[in-house]
């Protein structure tokens, strides 16, 4: 084990933590508009949301990332494999995203949405100026937990080619025939991943001013 | 139909499923005098404070509130027919609600939820709003609680600030569904001495209440509803002193039994 | 598709869900049971076992089960862990899903309100009784649909043992795949296939809550 390993590592955090950031950041715009779509009026987009999420959730990552690599290139999509990965890892994280965010509107207090209702505040408002923020004050744990789960997960745009964390020991464990080492450090990697992921949830919420 | 009544129901029926809640209504609440709803429990009383505000939908009758209508008007033909939320919105603007769980939204301060129907709905300036916000919280003697949050507030605080927020808004009407039923006992004090100065400056309020003692003070117009029905209603003098109806007798004597005699001697 | 190379792959791909349901459910079993047995050992036991543990739990927690089965898998042999895939994957899940399960379980027994125990102590049961009378039935009725869950997590994740040759479900259909070339269709079976698992799973542990529902008092 020299620096050069551990640079090359570090390398693949980079790549790792840019892969669930985008994916992430995409993802939640998605798994608010499922969400959405999942506590509307219309019975039939309430039914294409929970299809939605129930197979995204549903199906393993691993079988989701091989379906990508292999369904895009068929249709007609020619991209490289990052790119499949980070369909895979969105598609994936935006269906736990939305499902997450759906608890924290339905748990609300339904005496709060009243109580904007009598001092005259329409729905929007009452959407962005309440039921929103105290959704988002329920779910933030959840999401930071999301957040988390996504990164390990992008271990598995390691089958498809892409040089995230993983898939850079494996290539060192197999030139340097010292897995133990490179699988270790490897983890260690993920670990301050998580550390950093956990510690900007907790920023974020101070920056919110969320409060138990 | 008196015209100059704040609050007129008539027929107000309300189902929940199959169980009948309300079976029939009819009240009058005149401006500037406390009507007391008081009753058993599920006997309907928090169910009746919330049609009026329209936060229940009334299966049929006609609640009007200043004369207008909420929710449904009646058609010239007998039946009734929905009005649009505009207009909904517009006849609860004359409502301020007051609720059991406070209900304070808690991202934001004391202040802030005072001030947000100031800025929200009346489009105040940020410094006009928060003044007056401020001028509320004061009059229910919370002016230093202004920048805390609801978390960090006791229930009694919370709930003073919940009638500082219904307050902000000028209604005409103050409905108080059970306000000090989730305090502790040495905190419903602060919140009743608040409305009772609401009431003495004339307020008009409508209140849901367990708390006998501010019925017999406090409330002018005494309801005693039971089982979906009015049972019982008149001047607070005579309906304490003289229960005639079996089951008011029967509900006052379980007050009585826990001491709250005193209370109703005053 | 071809067919006959279907009928052909037939038997294999049986075998493919055979081994991945077994491997499952092996998770489902004892990965609670070595989770119990690390929440128990880090509520009870002394101050070092539950400082160790914790450390444990979070590594495993903290990486992905990819990392975990290289370096069970690679890295073994060199501490005289040679395994074949079959048993690495095996004792892979099961380590993997106790550390969750450890921590499901001990929110639950945290959860247990302190006065049912005391209550229990009162009318003179001992540690043990309380511990087996009181609290773990408390705690499972507290812990089930955090359980569910993970046991729909363990499902999927078997997927990744494919990875390290684990001739399951789904190394079994990419091979097929890949000696037919219908890699899509192959995967697009391989998706629905966990879906219908996945979504079966999670009905069955509803309606187990909806079962236990009774017992709840709030």
């Amino acid at each position: 084990m020299t620096w050069i390993h551990v640079y090359l590592l570090a390398v693949g955090a980079v790549v790792t933590a840019g892969l669930s950031v985008v994916s992430i950041t995409i993802g939640l715009a998605i798994g608010i508009s499922v969400c959405a779509a999942s506590l509307a009026k219309s019975a039939p987009l309430r039914v294409l949301a929970r299809l939605y999420v129930s197979f995204f959730r549903g199906v393993p990552l691993l079988v989701l990332l091989l379906l990508i690599y292999h369904l895009l290139p068929q249709i007609g999509i020619d991209v490289p494999g990052t790119v499949a990965a980070l369909v895979g890892l969105t598609l994936c994280t935006s269906a736990y995203q939305a499902e997450t965010l759906r608890g924290g509107f339905v748990n609300i207090a339904p005496g709060l949405v009243e109580a904007g209702r009598m001092i005259g505040l329409s729905p929007a408002q009452i959407l962005v100026r309440i039921r929103a923020p105290i959704a988002l004050r329920l779910t933030l744990p959840a999401l930071v937990n999301e957040a988390i789960m996504i990164l390990k997960a992008s271990s598995l745009v390691s089958v498809v080619g892409v040089g995230d964390i993983t898939r850079t020991a494996q290539n060192l464990s197999s030139s340097t025939f010292r897995p133990i080492e490179m699988f270790a450090t490897a983890g260690l990697f993920y670990l301050l991943l998580n550390i950093v992921v956990a510690r900007g949830g907790n920023g974020l919420g101070r920056m919110l001013g969320l409060r138990g | 139909m008196t015209q100059d009544a704040a609050i007129t129901m008539r027929n107000v029926v309300k189902r929940f499923g199959g169980n009948t809640v309300l079976r029939g209504v009819d009240l009058d609440v005149r401006h500037g005098e406390v009507t007391c709803l008081i009753g058993p429990s599920g006997s309907g009383k928090s169910t009746l404070l919330r049609c009026a505000a329209f936060l229940e939908e009334h299966d049929d009758g006609i609640i009007r509130i200043g004369g207008a209508p909420i929710g449904y008007d009646a058609a010239a033909d007998g039946s009734r027919t929905r009005l649009p939320p505009g207009e909904i919105a517009r006849v609860r603007r004359s409502i301020g609600m007051v609720f059991q769980q406070f209900n304070l939204w808690p991202h934001m301060t004391a202040l802030g939820n005072v001030a947000e129907g100031l800025r929200q709905v009346l489009r105040l300036p940020k410094r006009e709003a928060q003044d007056r916000a401020m001028a509320h919280l004061t009059r229910v003697g919370l002016a230093e609680r202004a920048s805390f949050y609801p978390s960090q507030l006791s229930g009694g605080q919370q709930q003073r600030v919940a009638i500082a927020r219904a307050l902000a808004m000028d209604p005409k009407i103050m409905l108080f569904d059970e306000p000090t039923s989730s305090l502790d006992p040495e905190l419903t004090g602060e919140v009743l001495t608040v409305m009772r100065d609401l009431a003495a400056e004339g307020m008009t309020m409508l209140v849901v209440t367990h708390e006998i003692g501010f019925a017999a003070h406090v409330g002018q117009h005494i309801v005693f509803l039971d089982e979906g029905r009015i049972a019982l209603e008149g001047r607070a003098g005579e309906v304490f002193r003289k229960p005639w109806h079996p089951r008011m007798a029967q509900f006052l004597q379980t007050y009585l039994d826990r001491g709250a005699s005193v209370l109703l001697e005053g | 598709m071809n067919f006959d190379a279907l009928i052909e792959a037939l038997p294999e791909i049986i075998d493919g869900l055979e081994v991945t349901i077994a491997i499952w459910l092996a998770g489902c079993l004892f990965g609670p049971l070595l989770g119990l047995a690390i929440a128990l050992g880090r509520q009870f036991g002394p101050r070092w076992l539950d400082r160790g543990l914790w450390a444990f739990v979070e590594v495993i927690r903290g990486t992905p089960f990819l990392v975990q089965m290289f370096l069970l898998y690679y890295g073994g042999p060199f501490i005289g862990l040679d395994l074949d895939p079959t048993p690495a994957g095996l004792l892979g899940l099961i380590v993997y899903g106790a550390a969750y399960f450890s921590e499901i379980l001990r929110g639950g027994l945290i959860a247990v309100p302190k006065g049912h125990v005391e209550a229990a102590l009162c009318v003179g049961l001992d540690r043990g009784q309380v511990i087996r009378r009181i609290l773990l039935p408390e705690m499972t009725l507290l812990v089930l649909p955090a359980c569910v869950n993970m046991w729909v997590v363990l499902l999927k994740e078997t997927a990744i043992l494919s990875i390290i040759t684990v001739p399951e479900f789904t190394l079994a259909v990419t091979a097929f795949g890949s000696a037919t070339f219908a890699f899509t269709q192959s995967a697009a079976v391989l998706a629905l296939a966990y879906w219908g698992l996945t979504e079966l799973t999670g009905r069955l542990g509803r309606s187990l809550e909806a079962r236990f529902d009774r017992f709840r008092l709030v």
